[in-house]
Order: C-alpha cells, then sequence, then structure tokens
C-alpha cells in the first residue's frame, strides 16, 4: 500500500487549505465499491458447506464459527437444573427489552437471559439517532424508497414497508415510556439528514440517542414482571419433537454451570458481530458482538441472508491508537463536518451512503493521499473545527460526547480535526424473517440487528434504532399471543447430532468450538 | 526511539506497559482475561467502575476503566458488583401530572433524607453535581432534576456510597422519564400519526 502523508504534514496541509471550497468531483459508485469496499475483496470469501445457506458466500471467520462444533453435549445436561416460561428473550439490548416488555405487557411470562449485564448491548452506544417520517416535506414512501435505494435494492421490501409506517409510533411508544427527544422552541422534535437520504429524518437526543433509549428501557424491564438473568449467555437452542424452537441452555458466567430454560416461544435479540473483527479491522461494536445468536439459530436451522454483506462505518477514530475504531456519529457530518484528505480537500460527497464514504476514504489512503503515521495510524480528517468557527458553541449543545471523545484523546475537536478510519460496525445480513419477525424456524423470533432484510447490503442511519424498536414490540407481542395453556413435553439438542453428521461428511475439523461468547483478547488476555 | 515504560498495579498486579492505553487495556495487554467489568469501551455503559489513586496522591477517585488513561506509578481497582434497586413503579401508574410529586415521594421515600455528604456527587465518574439532582427531585423539580441527568450511564457508584441507601441514579432517570411521559408532545409528530392512522400513505413497491 501506497505510504501516506505523516500527521504533522497533513496538519499543516489543514491549515492551508482549509478555507477553500472545493467541491469533490463525482466518483463512479459501483466501480469505487467493487475496488475498495473490504466485502468485494473475494479472498475473504468462502463457500458454506453445511447448513440452510449451503454454497452461499459468507465471510470466512464467520464461517469458521457457522460450521464449528457447538460447546455442549448430552452429557453437559446431566443434573442441568429446569426452568419453564412462556417467553424467553436473549439479549440484553434495545431489541430484547422492547420485546421482554411487549411480551409481559401482554401478560407473558418472561425470562430475559443475557451474555453481561441488562444493557450491554451496541444499542447504548448508538449516537445519531431513529428514522421516522414525521416532517410535512417528508412521507413512509420516501423513507421507504430511501431505505430499498441505500440498500442497492436487496432488501426485503414487506420488512422495509412495516419498517417505514410503524417508525412514527415507534417514536411515541419510546416518549410514552420516558424516552426524551430534542425539541425546538415549539415542541417539535427536531430532525437531521442522514447519508444517502432525501428528507431530514432522523429524530434523536443530543449525540447520546442510544444511552437514552437504553436507560429508559432498561429502566422498564426493570419495574416489569421480567426475569432478568445477567450473565448467562445462551449457548445453545433447545427443540421439541418436531423441531420447533423450545428454548435455550445458558451458562452462568459466574458459577460456569448450565441451566436449561424451557419456553413456549424463543426471541433471539443478540446483535451483530464486530467483535470478529472481520479483515482485521477496528470495530465500534460492545465487547459482545460476537455472532452468538445468529451461529445457533443456523444450527437450528434457520436460513440466513446476506452474510457476505458488513457496515464498515466512515469515521471511528484512528488516532490515537488506544481509541481505534471508537465512534464519531454520522449526525456530525449530517451537521455539515466534511471529510479532508493528507493535501486538506475535499474527496467525497460526505452525505452519500456509509459505503461509498467508507470505499472513499479507504481509497484515498491506498492512493497516498491518507495520513499515515506508521504503525496503524492512519486515516483522513474529519473537520470539526470548522463546524464550530462557522457556529461556536455548536459542538458543545449538539454534540457533547464528541468533546468527550476528544477529551479523551488530549485533542480538542474544535480547534482539530479529528483523524478517522473506517470500523466496522453493522452486520446488514442476518437471520431471514418474516413481518411478525419470526425466523424459518417455528418459535424462534429474530429481531435487531441478528436478523436480515430491512437493509439490503446497506444501512442509512437512524434504521438500526428503528428496527430494534420496530420488530422487538412486533415479536414481542406476537410471541405472547403464542402462548398456550401447555408447554413443551419434552426439549432435545437433537439438532446437534444433525450439526455433526454434516460437518463430519463435508470433512470440516471440529475442533473449534462457538458460539464465541467473547473475542479471545478479553478472554485470554493480550492486545487487543 | 523507545518511549518510557509506564508501571502500574491493576488488581494487585504489577503490569508493564510499552505506550499509555486505557486500564481494560492494560489489563488484557498483560496477559489477565477480563470479561466481567467490561462493556461498551467508550464511557456509555459503566460497566467498568474502577477506584483509581495515582503516583503520590492518597485521594482515590472513582472513574471508569475504559476511559481512565493509565500513568506511572497509578493504582487501580476494578469494582465488579451487582447495584440492585429496590425500588419499582411503572409510568402507567401515573395518570395525571398533578400526582408526579406525590408519587416520587410514595416510590422513593429516602430521598428527602439527604444528608448532604456528597458522596454521590464525589463518586460520579461523569461529574454530574447527582446531589442537587436529587434535592432538586425532592422539591418536585423533575424537568431540571433530569437535565442534571443528562450524561448519566447508570454506573450505579452514587447509589453504593450513599447512607440513606438513596438510589440517585434512579431518581435521575425517573425524573427523565416523567418529564418526556407528560411533556413531550411534538405536534410534527402527532399529525404524523393521525394521518396514518386515517390511512393517508400506502407504500407502492
Amino acid at each position: 500500500m501506497a505510504k501516506g502523508i505523516s500527521r504533522q504534514a497533513a496538519l499543516k496541509n489543514y491549515h492551508a487549505n482549509r478555507d477553500k471550497t472545493v467541491t469533490p468531483e463525482e466518483l463512479d459508485v459501483p466501480e469505487l465499491l467493487k475496488k475498495f469496499h473490504p466485502d468485494y475483496d473475494e479472498t475473504s470469501m468462502v463457500s458454506l458447506q453445511v447448513g440452510p445457506n449451503k454454497g452461499d458466500k459468507c465471510h470466512k471467520q464467520l464461517a469458521d464459527l457457522l460450521q464449528s462444533d457447538a460447546m455442549i453435549d448430552e452429557a453437559d445436561l446431566a443434573g442441568a437444573p429446569v426452568y419453564e416460561t412462556d417467553v424467553l428473550v436473549i439479549g440484553g439490548g434495545g431489541a430484547g427489552c422492547a420485546a421482554a416488555l411487549v411480551a409481559a405487557e401482554k401478560g407473558a411470562r418472561g425470562i430475559l437471559a443475557t451474555k453481561l449485564r441488562l444493557g450491554d448491548s451496541n444499542t447504548v452506544m448508538a449516537e445519531g439517532g431513529i428514522q421516522a417520517s414525521i416532517e410535512k416535506n417528508d412521507t413512509p414512501q420516501m423513507h421507504f424508497d430511501d431505505t430499498i435505494k441505500a440498500g442497492h435494492h436487496c432488501a426485503d421490501k414487506k420488512l422495509v414497508e412495516k419498517l417505514v409506517m410503524e417508525a412514527p409510533d415507534v417514536i411515541r411508544w419510546l416518549i410514552q415510556h420516558g424516552m426524551q427527544f430534542d425539541e425546538n422552541q415549539f415542541g417539535d422534535l427536531v430532525t437531521r439528514r442522514a447519508g444517502g437520504t432525501s428528507a431530514d429524518r432522523v429524530v434523536y437526543y443530543r449525540d447520546y440517542t442510544g444511552l437514552e433509549m437504553m436507560r429508559t428501557l432498561r429502566e422498564g424491564v426493570l419495574n416489569r414482571n421480567v426475569d432478568v438473568w445477567e450473565y448467562n449467555p445462551v449457548v445453545e437452542l433447545l427443540t421439541n419433537e418436531s423441531g420447533h424452537c423450545a428454548g435455550a441452555i445458558v451458562m452462568s458466567l459466574n458459577k460456569k454451570s448450565y441451566t436449561i430454560i424451557k419456553a413456549q416461544a424463543v426471541i433471539m435479540a443478540t446483535g451483530g458481530i464486530g467483535r470478529l473483527h472481520l479483515n482485521g479491522f477496528p470495530t465500534s461494536n460492545h465487547i459482545g458482538a460476537t455472532a452468538d445468536g445468529l451461529i445457533l439459530a443456523y444450527r437450528l436451522g434457520a436460513k440466513l441472508r446476506d452474510i457476505d454483506s458488513f457496515q464498515y462505518h466512515p469515521t471511528g477514530m484512528a488516532y490515537p491508537r488506544h481509541m481505534a475504531g471508537s465512534l464519531i456519529t454520522e449526525g456530525i457530518r449530517s451537521a455539515g463536518a466534511r471529510l479532508l484528505n493528507g493535501l486538506g480537500e475535499r474527496f467525497i460527497d460526505e452525505l452519500k451512503p456509509r459505503d461509498c464514504v467508507t470505499s472513499a476514504i479507504l481509497k484515498e489512503c491506498a492512493e497516498g493521499r491518507g495520513i499515515d503515521d506508521g504503525d496503524g495510524v492512519k486515516g483522513v480528517w474529519l473537520d470539526t473545527p470548522t463546524l464550530e468557527r462557522e457556529n461556536p458553541g455548536f459542538l458543545e449543545k449538539r454534540f457533547p460526547k464528541v468533546l468527550l471523545t476528544g477529551k479523551m484523546c488530549k485533542i480538542n475537536p474544535k480547534e482539530e480535526p479529528l483523524l478517522i478510519y473506517p470500523t466496522l460496525h453493522y452486520q446488514n445480513g442476518g437471520a431471514v424473517i418474516d413481518e411478525k419477525g419470526i425466523s424459518t424456524v417455528p418459535g424462534l423470533y429474530c429481531v435487531g440487528e441478528v436478523s436480515g432484510g430491512m437493509h439490503g447490503r446497506n444501512r442509512i442511519m437512524g434504521n438500526a434504532l428503528l428496527e430494534i424498536i420496530c420488530f422487538g414490540r412486533i415479536a414481542g407481542s406476537e410471541a405472547a399471543e403464542l402462548i398456550h395453556g401447555r408447554g413443551h413435553k419434552k426439549v432435545t439438542i437433537e439438532h446437534l447430532s444433525r450439526l455433526r453428521r454434516e460437518l463430519t461428511h463435508a470433512g470440516l475439523p471440529m475442533v473449534s468450538k462457538s458460539p464465541a461468547l467473547f473475542p479471545d483478547y478479553a478472554k485470554q488476555g493480550g492486545g487487543s | 526511539m523507545k518511549e518510557k515504560e509506564i508501571n502500574v498495579n491493576i488488581n494487585g498486579k504489577d503490569i508493564a506497559l510499552p505506550t499509555p492505553m486505557s486500564a481494560i487495556q492494560a489489563v488484557w495487554h498483560a496477559g489477565y482475561p477480563m470479561v466481567h467489568g467490561v462493556g461498551c469501551l467508550e464511557g456509555v455503559c459503566g460497566a467498568c467502575k474502577v477506584l483509581v489513586r495515582r503516583a503520590g496522591g492518597t485521594e482515590i477517585t472513582t472513574e471508569l476503566g475504559c476511559q481512565t488513561m493509565t500513568e506511572d506509578g497509578m493504582q487501580i481497582i476494578f469494582l465488579v458488583f451487582p447495584t440492585p434497586n429496590h425500588h419499582s413503579y411503572e409510568l402507567s401508574d401515573l395518570k395525571n401530572s398533578w400526582e408526579t410529586q406525590g408519587h416520587f415521594h410514595h416510590v422513593f421515600p429516602e430521598a428527602a433524607h439527604c444528608r448532604h455528604c456528597s458522596g454521590c456527587t464525589k463518586s460520579c465518574p461523569k461529574d454530574i453535581d447527582v446531589e442537587k439532582g436529587v434535592d432538586l427531585a425532592v422539591e418536585g423539580k423533575f424537568r431540571e432534576a433530569g437535565e442534571l441527568f443528562l450524561e448519566c450511564v447508570m454506573c450505579g457508584l452514587c447509589l453504593t456510597s450513599c447512607p440513606e441507601r438513596i438510589t440517585p441514579n434512579h431518581v435521575g432517570i425517573f425524573c427523565r422519564r416523567v418529564s418526556a411521559y407528560f411533556h413531550i408532545r411534538p405536534s410534527n409528530l402527532i399529525n404524523r400519526l393521525e394521518e396514518i392512522r386515517k390511512g393517508r400513505f400506502k407504500i407502492e413497491y
């Protein structure tokens, strides 16, 4: 890779050129993506050899987990305590909490099992906001069209229709559960524009939208009749004799022992995959984002889609190194912050869809116009100082978290631009679901990032927070309706015999076990 | 040029670091596994509470491990303990905002017993004026109290430092929630909901 421009030289260029207003030249988008987006790197893809997606393209690191052995077998379950409930929710982020809340409101008994603490999730870190077409010059149809287009026309239209039509009611529901949003002087919700969209549609609370959402929902769940099992990651799903999902096995991180939870419906809300660090990228994700739910659902026979498509968010911190991967919200580009290369020049319309902007940054770096300080510190500038100069006090008011991040790095974003580089952010695909949130396995709902189809092959800002609440609510409600008098009589892990047979047939080594639960550097120690 | 090593002590273990890094990264760097007490790594989930003493100082501060940059001679202890809440309420039990104050004191009876020891404020890793927030809530100024808790990540340090068993963080979230529940009524959102209810929008594929 071509060496770039040193940080010091690039800072000089920045100060010399920052007042120039140059419109960047139009880039050929398909060509740009093909050459520079990590999804198009054929060497990182393999074909799946077992399971419902046999033959499909999949990222190698994910394929290794999808095709590894289970952690448990029958012997581990001897003497394991058995609990019974109506609805088992797996995952304690926004989607899981929404599902658990709604199921409880509908009168179902519920257990929410989560790997760490309730609220430990990517939701809490979401900054930008949540999409809902509420402005006069906007319509659900425009929201629909933007989502489909940004997803390269691969999204499931029925799911997108549900998403955009439910969006305003999702906001109402959140407010009714006590979530605040930024308002103007008339009490209207203020909106900002997401990259790749045609109207101001993102509602938000400062750059703490996810934090505000999560602490509200967490409080809601804790005050409801939901049994919360913290530090209890799910390590396997259970079925009844007809293949219907019938509960799960959780492993207590404190006691290292297994517990069987029988449930009439299971809602998988385990989130994404960032901590697998695909293609060696840094990530903006929570420590627990290791694709557990995706793998367990796949083993049970759930069909997945778009598992070769991931989102690399354009603006992750790149300097100093200990902050690598931390996210700077897209909201700040939406508010007018520019991206500048090492020469101090703009190179892309900052509000193009995320995959375009990311590819453009990677292009600048690959062609030597990026900033490269050696030792893995490379990227382009995010021009926060100009934003502050044009509108003093603006950063304080709208982006307190960006200033806090600056404080951590000993960089003042009001005076010095931030060095940023794309960071692994989101799993675009996931388990195939229908409009009720149910996967291809009866009794197994998948909601939030673990599900696929809403976003096609690229997600726009604000549609993730929308999706988790929209489909979390739907699944919670549907699952509660499903409850009938008696639970499942017999539960088994029969599907693991099938898995092991298939793996042996395909000649795959059963040396590694999944789900991963945590990245190796957290489990064993070692550099992050 | 080789930078000077940074020597720290974390959870009783001496650790030498080649470059500055966060307390969590330091534990991992030294080869110790750690998943309890780790969360978002961005300072918003409140999982990684630590006690910190800096070289030569006697003061002990409470901070977040992912946001604490290691310095030579620093002593750090991770605090991994549950922070149980002993209050319970449902927003839907509040039928109108005239009853909020009475309801608040019913749910959080200890809040009015604040001794003003400022333990909560000192313990807050986000520099929130927690004690003032509790005072405002007791007076019924819920919106103002809630505003103070803007950056609260629910780490629970304030709760563990309160001799009266007030749960200031939950008080703060209560204040924020009732403000939204009763007072956020945006006309742009309400108009759109009404239009959707009347069937004005159909999606064309």
